[in-house]
């Protein structure tokens, strides 16, 4: 925080009247005030020594030679430093009305009509310097208030969006208001390569407005490699913001993850305007508008509301925006609004310039006119992210082992979680075990595919183990949905029943193994009869309505069902 | 004055008027209307017949007053907002924290 500075040296001021007599009487005047002074005779010498020496005051005679006080006030008014007001007096004995109008009109700041007193003149002189001084004293304020500005928007792009991902395919625009008004555009990856975004919108301007920034993405960001749900990221996020900003600050905010497996969008807009989902060939399928008041605002999130699920096809972008678009204002004082925010993105939905185009036209139709709040777009394509993805998850091993391999192998760590009922409502162990993971050995690549096949496992023996949910219901998009609201409501209602989860980890001569196991306590299904059906319609139905088995096998070195079907037990070697 | 109040004769309803526009610049006057109120057991009234705009610091404002009348074991109703000043309120589903009478 600094002060605003107070000037200690000596004060300057320029007094400028043609009689030699004048000038010698206000000089000894403002010299009793403790000024330094410097004389000119005519209004050209007046300019000139005005940017020789820069006073902080001067007085001006109206009538001179050359050029008179009102022409030289004009120019030096022109010529003045923007922080400073270095205030200019007219010392006339011209009293009239019109006088007094012309001296203001030509940028004095007051005048003094002889003859005056000296107790007059110091008055005078007091009050304009008090003028001046506040005047510099909100030029150093807001100063201050632009740096704190620039700040807070360097913060939020170099340091914090600086960081995101996948921008090849992730369109995001950004144009931040004269003072930055806090928005804020997040990006991460989940381990098995489904894509996070954020949108948010935090109340206020300038550094106020980013206090919570920090906080926000280590917290999306970390969560989200981690492997947390968008539920429990969300949760989180809430939870932080409210302890963490006053009352009367808040974040909007809008959630998209991009299911790559399941063809599916989870979205949470919380106080944001409504999300699009539009195809390729200009269609808007769906709106997704604020279901939840903005983060920070209660303790915790209202129980009712859930993160939902909608399907997209191949060729759909999701559309994001903060709300300075639709509130973008032109000089007449209209919105750009709604219908021309959807015109525009239907334009040019087809020709995949969505983001560029509505920053675009939102300039064109606000020209002329002061931006008063941040532009924030991201567009998410929900398309072609495999071929982008793959090159993430390492090839696993698929040699056998040898016999020394096997005779060497020596476990090094076990680790085993039990989750009952209650517990399995609320605490998603996939985290936990990918951090014990992560804690014991370190980073590394094979966790990605460890992550898909332990997410596997465990939703397979939660979701049709526990709950008994028909996969089949999956083979539709729209389906998901359902599938996805009826879990929701069987999990809450979960009263008995538990999870184990065993893990164990060994070395193998020069190679790493590990096994997980997972055991439920439902009634398990006919394995047998599973993996035949699965066999004859292999092609497409496994995508959607598998029990992502294939998916497993596929990544592991070996998969082994019990006879009941409630355990399994998976070993993958690196 | 932008922004005005009434209290009812039993001290238990205050109501706030807003002109215009709602925003920052009305911090401490929309502040005043209710700081000083003994109100308990009551409520507080925004009446937006008059106010043409509203952004997202007036929402914080209201968000200061909530606390307020919280404490004092009253409510909030919002009335009388315009469509665009609803739609604010409603993007940020302040109708689920307190009462918006359409």
């Amino acid at each position: 925080m600094s002060i605003i500075d107070t000037k200690f040296e000596q004060k300057l001021a320029l007094v400028v009247d043609d009689s030699l007599m004048q000038c010698t009487i206000l000089s000894h005047l403002l010299s009793e005030q403790s000024y330094q002074v410097v004389t000119a005779n005519n209004g050209k010498e007046a300019i000139e020594m005005y940017v020789k020496h820069q006073p902080d005051l001067v007085l001006m005679d109206i009538n001179m030679p050359v050029m008179n006080g009102y022409e030289a006030a004009k120019k030096i008014k022109a010529l003045s430093h923007k922080d400073s007001l270095a205030p200019l007096i007219f010392i006339t004995s011209l009293d009239s009305d019109k006088a007094y109008i012309d001296s203001i009109e030509a940028g004095g700041d007051g005048i003094l009509v002889r003859p005056f007193s000296s107790e007059v003149f110091k008055a005078k002189i007091k009050s304009i310097q008090r003028i001046s001084d506040l005047y510099s004293q909100v030029k150093s304020l807001q100063q201050e208030q632009q740096k704190d500005a620039e700040l807070a928007e360097k913060l939020m792009s170099d340091v914090i969006e600086s960081r995101n991902v996948m921008l090849d395919r992730i369109d995001i625009a950004k144009q931040p208001a004269m003072l930055f008004s806090g928005d804020i555009q997040l990006t991460a990856l989940c381990p098995n390569g489904d894509v996070h975004a954020l949108l948010g919108d935090f109340t206020g301007h300038g550094l106020r407005s980013s206090i919570g920034a920090i906080p926000l993405a280590e917290t999306f960001r970390a969560m989200t490699r981690k492997g947390f749900s968008l539920e429990q990221i969300i949760k989180q996020i809430n939870q932080q913001l409210f302890h963490l900003l006053p009352k009367d600050l808040f974040l909007a905010v809008a959630f998209v993850k991009i299911s790559l497996d399941e063809d599916v969008l989870y979205t949470f807009n919380a106080g944001l305007p409504d999300m699009y989902v539009i195809d390729n060939e200009a269609k808007i399928k769906n709106k997704l508008g604020s279901i939840h008041p903005p983060l920070g605002v209660l303790a915790s999130l209202l129980g009712d509301v859930k993160v939902s699920v909608v399907p997209i096809a191949e060729n759909d972008n999701v559309v994001m925006i903060s709300d300075g678009i639709l509130e973008a204002r032109n000089k007449h004082g209209e919105m750009y609004d709604i219908e021309r925010f959807e015109e525009c993105i239907r334009t040019s939905a087809t020709d995949n310039t969505i983001a560029q185009s509505l920053l675009e036209q939102v300039n064109e139709f606000s020209a002329d006119a002061i931006q008063e709040d941040d532009l924030s777009i991201i567009v998410l394509p929900c398309g072609g992210w495999e071929s982008s993805n793959q090159v993430l998850s390492q090839a696993p091993f698929e040699q056998e082992l040898t016999i020394d391999e096997i005779d060497n192998t020596l476990l090094l760590w076990q680790w085993r979680l039990a989750l009952h009922a209650e517990k399995l409502i609320t605490v998603n162990p996939i985290p936990i075990v990918m951090s014990q993971m992560q804690e014991l050995e370190g980073e590394n690549q094979h966790f990605q595919s460890v992550y898909t096949i332990f997410t596997e496992l465990f939703v397979n023996a939660l979701d049709h183990g526990l709950l008994e949910l028909d996969s089949k219901l999956k083979s539709t998009a729209d389906g998901f949905a359902l599938y996805y609201e009826e879990r929701q409501q069987r999990l809450t209602s979960l009263s008995t029943g538990s999870i184990e989860i065993e893990l164990y980890f060994y070395k193998t001569g020069t190679r790493n193994k590990l096994v997980i196991r997972i055991i439920d306590s439902g009634k398990g299904f006919n394995v047998e009869q599973y993996i035949d059906e699965n066999k004859k319609h292999h092609d497409n139905i496994v995508k959607l309505s598998g029990r992502g088995v294939e998916l497993v096998k596929e990544l592991s070195y070996s998969l082994e069902y019990n006879s009941v079907g409630n355990a399994v037990e998976v070993s993958y070697i690196w | 004055m932008p922004v005005n109040h009434e209290v009812s004769e039993d001290g238990k309803i205050v109501t706030i008027f807003v002109e215009e526009r709602f925003d920052f610049s009305l911090h401490q006057a929309f502040r005043d209307a209710y700081i000083d109120s003994e109100i308990k057991n009551g409520k507080v009234i925004i009446d937006l017949q008059s106010t043409t705009y509203m952004d997202s610091s007036a929402l914080g404002m209201i968000l200061l007053l909530k606390d307020f009348t919280d404490n004092a074991s009253s409510t909030i109703v919002i009335r009388n907002a315009n469509e665009s000043v609803y739609k604010v309120l409603y993007i940020a589903q302040f109708n689920r924290l307190m009462e918006i009478e359409q």
